[in-house]
């Protein structure tokens, strides 16, 4: 299988906080989901990945190890990052005039025809723009140079859900050549439920889920039920519990033999950000 | 090139959000040279206000860097922290010269319209390349220590790293005049003023060239 990145033993050690031992692959024609909470390092993997930080490990893209990428390699990388753009005081028109000397296959026509379509004013500062307008900007400039390896730290972020699906639309249809790739992550967990392939789900510097998102559609389930119902439940049933008031939730990995065993129960699918949450708070 | 072409491009876009103000400032100025080319040689003047001015300009472009945190983003995109160093040295240098250059142009049309004659041209030049490679010291010691500690954290640096350079070379100075007393004799403004432009040329190439690698070695080493 051809990966576009492949992240091996990163490690990375601030005063107050480990990003401990990552490992994942990303292969061609895939989208990975990182999710989880604030500090929980997702953002400190994406700076290792755009070699923005000193970290311990491997880190490979397109095969090559990402300090020694030539400039060719990294025009077919493509980023958004939340916090970092150009200065607010540009517009449309300057950000074209510069990233036309940024990169040397720099779509001109391409980038002015999402201007169009995105309906963004191309005489007007970046500062007069709303949050969701800025980040139109920035996903429209991380896919105007054709690259094959996207790497977008939370791109919904202040997007109307309109927009939302448009951009999520168009990741799909990015990777739909089984060449390129996509790294996302988001806090908004319910757009990677419809076009994400892979969910790796951290917390604490720590991977503690990486598994397809098939297998969360297929296996995994998620049982409400009555806190007197709970002695019922043989514990090896579920692998994690959440309890409130008078209800408990309960994680089932393998909702096929739960089902077999308590055909009377209801059970569904997990969402995202329940999943989430059993894990990181469920006992 | 077309890298750096777009970085500078990048710190001019800066300068045009506050266009008028630059017009109205230069207005004020032509105005004031005007005023004083009857009484005094504004080609020094007339340059070296310009050069203090405008020239040094190049500073606020880290503020709106650091404001938008931009270097995370350049260095995502195909560009290196040497271009993104070099670009910014370049653009110093060539916003200080041309500062320069346009304030002794208009200071020397001003003259001429006003008083008809121009007073020892060559001397003005060459006291203008002194002032211009003064700026290029303060310049060169302002920016290794804006790429250490940042443009607003590292604001009292900026004013202390000059001062303690400049006292710290006019005591070798001194120590040198001392042991070598001869020297006092030798050093004359009208010497110094013969060999301004070669002085000018290797002090800039000196001030530029070391002050490029000091902030490179910051940069190259900074977490982003």
């Amino acid at each position: 299988m051809k990966y576009n990145l492949e992240v091996n033993n990163l490690t990375k050690e601030y005063p107050d906080f480990k990003l401990n031992k990552l490992n994942f692959k990303l292969p061609a024609g895939k989208i990975i989901g990182l999710i989880g909470k604030n500090g929980s390092g997702k953002t400190t993997t994406i700076k290792a990945i755009l070699n923005l930080i000193n970290y311990d490990g491997q880190i490979k893209i397109f095969n090559e190890d990402n300090h020694e990428l030539t400039k060719i390699e990294r025009e077919q990388i493509g980023i958004v990052l939340d916090d970092s753009f150009f200065s607010p005081i540009l517009n449309v028109h300057d950000i074209n005039n510069l990233m036309r000397h940024f990169y040397h296959n720099w779509n001109e026509k391409q980038f002015y025809k999402y201007v169009k379509e995105f309906k963004i004013p191309t005489n007007r500062s970046l500062k007069e723009f709303s949050n969701g307008m800025k980040m139109k900007v920035k996903v429209i400039c991380a896919i105007s140079h054709e690259p094959k390896l996207l790497i977008l730290d939370e791109p919904t972020n202040g997007l109307d859900p309109i927009f939302r699906y448009e951009i999520l639309d168009m990741f799909s249809k990015f990777v739909s050549n089984n060449t390129n790739s996509i790294l996302i992550t988001t806090h908004i967990t319910s757009d990677l439920e419809h076009i994400a392939d892979e969910i790796i789900f951290m917390d604490e510097g720590k991977i503690i889920l990486d598994t397809k998102k098939e297998v969360i559609d297929n296996s995994y389930g998620l049982v409400e039920l009555p806190k007197t119902d709970l002695s019922t439940i043989n514990k090896n049933a579920y692998s994690k519990i959440l309890q409130y008031k008078d209800t408990c939730l309960l994680l089932i990995m393998d909702k096929t033999k739960f089902m077999e065993e308590y055909p009377h129960l209801n059970i569904r699918k997990p969402s995202l950000e329940e999943l989430m949450l059993l894990i990181v708070k469920g006992v | 090139m077309n890298t750096i072409k777009g970085l500078m491009l990048k710190d001019l876009y800066v300068f045009k959000n506050y266009k008028k103000n630059i017009y109205f400032s230069i207005i004020v100025f032509a105005f004031i040279i005007a005023m004083a080319s009857i009484r005094i040689n504004v080609l020094v003047y007339g340059s070296i206000i310009f050069l203090f001015f405008f020239g040094m300009n190049s500073i606020s472009t880290f503020s709106y860097d650091e404001n938008s945190e931009i270097d995370k983003y350049l260095l995502s995109l195909p560009i290196t922290r040497k271009e993104i160093v070099f670009s910014k040295y370049l653009f110093t240098f060539l916003n200080s010269f041309l500062s320069l250059i346009f304030g002794f142009i208009l200071s020397l049309i001003i003259s001429l319209l006003v008083t008809h004659e121009i007073n020892s041209f060559f001397n003005s030049l060459k006291i203008c390349f002194l002032a211009f490679t003064s700026v290029s010291f303060l310049m060169c010691a302002d920016i290794p220590c804006i790429y250490k500690w940042g443009v607003e954290k590292g604001r009292m640096q900026s004013v202390l790293v000059p001062i303690l350079i400049f006292f710290l070379l006019s005591f070798l100075s001194f120590i040198i005049l001392l042991i070598f007393p001869n020297l006092y004799n030798l050093i004359t403004l009208d010497k110094l003023l013969s060999i301004a432009p070669i002085l000018c040329l290797i002090l800039n190439i000196f001030f530029y060239y070391l002050s490029f690698h000091i902030s490179y070695k910051i940069f190259s080493k900074k977490s982003i």
